[in-house]
């Protein structure tokens, strides 16, 4: 697969980690790739979508109601995807933190399945991670890449439960060998388990996640000296963003 | 929160979490702390201008490979909270219990009350 120039980062600042540069190609190539239960290119649409949405009308609508669900109407779109996953990432990209469960049970009434919408979050979690890199520096964002052939498997872990979270979750007593290495390098905490559905993606997101923030074995080796920021500093930033979009987690 | 209070601790530094709900008014015992902070809002704010003066004040303050490991940062936890908000993945109870005493203080509490049905 080509991975488009820019992923090489030579208009980045200097002293950029290769692991870095290194993890953003490989998460290029993943959204590229057929999923476990989206096609490669649906993946892509997905990811175009994703860029889309913050222009959307009535989502900008929305975003000032008292309630999102004072406002009905159709998004802007330029994917095509079924209307629930056009849904879903709009509201996740646009308004987040006001998600509800009933929200979420009301798209898979309307025909999307846990999984299918697991992956959609993963794809979104990708591609915001990489967007806003590049958005941070000041840099042009990466031109997507080509989709790949291939049907996805439509795998379900067989140790997937309800009753942590709204999606069904694998907890790491659970796994079996048809998911093995799951929670490799990771305490299988809940922000862990929060994609586990779909195995596949808890390890191409937290392989992008351990380089962009810390590997999961060193978040309190703070002496470490990962970064050329120190742990009190990347806390800090972690810690305001999240506060901003009002994340309780 | 947990971290950045065990961080500062590990570092001897008296770290005020009101940095992170945008009310500090003095030091937060975190180098840099106000270049960081100010980075990290224009980016989650997606104010353009604030965010490139921002940009050149950390990379001229702390060095090229700083910008790039705080936009690594910033960016990947603009997804981390996307993927908790979206799955409903709820906060473990024993790091409730370790920032019980802050979270109520700071607000962070109140930001499921926003959530709209």
């Amino acid at each position: 697969m080509m991975i488009p120039e820019s992923l090489a980062y030579a208009a980045g600042p200097a002293g950029m980690r290769d692991d870095l540069i290194g993890a953003h190609q490989r998460a290029w190539q993943r959204l590229a790739r057929t999923g476990t239960w989206w096609r490669g290119e649906e993946r892509l649409a997905i990811a175009a979508e994703v860029r889309n949405a913050p222009a959307c009308p009535l989502c900008a609508e929305r975003k000032v109601a008292l309630s999102p669900n004072m406002v009905q109407g159709s998004h802007a779109s330029v994917a095509a995807l079924p209307a629930p996953a056009i849904e879903a990432i709009h509201r996740i990209v646009t308004d987040a933190p006001r998600l509800t469960e009933r929200w979420y049970q009301g798209l898979l009434e309307n025909g999307l399945s846990d999984g299918q919408y697991v992956e959609l979050i993963a794809v979104l979690a990708t591609t915001i991670t990489i967007d806003s890199f590049t958005d941070a520096l000041g840099l042009a964002r990466h031109d997507l890449p080509e989709a790949e052939a291939g049907a996805p498997a439509g795998k379900r872990p067989a140790g997937a439960k309800g009753g942590l979270a709204w999606v069904p979750t694998v907890a790491p007593e659970d796994v079996t060998e048809a998911e093995a290495g799951l929670y490799d390098g990771l305490a299988g905490v809940n922000i862990h388990r929060a994609l586990s559905l779909v195995p596949d993606e808890v390890k191409g997101f937290f392989d992008l996640d351990s380089v962009h923030y810390l590997p999961d074995a060193k978040l309190r080796d703070f002496g470490a000296g990962l970064r050329a920021i120190d742990n009190a500093q990347i806390e800090l930033l972690a810690a305001r963003v999240s506060a901003i979009n009002q994340c309780v987690y | 929160m947990a971290l950045l209070r065990a961080s500062g601790e590990h570092s001897g530094e008296d770290v005020d979490l009101n940095a992170i709900n945008g009310a500090l008014d003095q030091a937060s015992g975190i180098a840099h702390d106000t270049i960081l902070i100010d980075f990290a809002e224009a980016f989650a704010l997606s104010d353009q201008a604030r965010l490139a003066a921002a940009r050149q004040t950390l990379q001229e303050t702390l060095g090229p490979a700083a910008l790039a490991d705080a936009a690594g940062v910033v960016a990947v936890f603009d997804a981390v909270v996307k993927i908790a908000d979206a799955t409903g993945i709820p906060l473990e109870d024993a790091k409730a219990a370790a920032t019980d005493d802050v979270r109520g203080d700071l607000g962070i509490d109140a930001f499921r009350d926003h959530a709209a049905d």
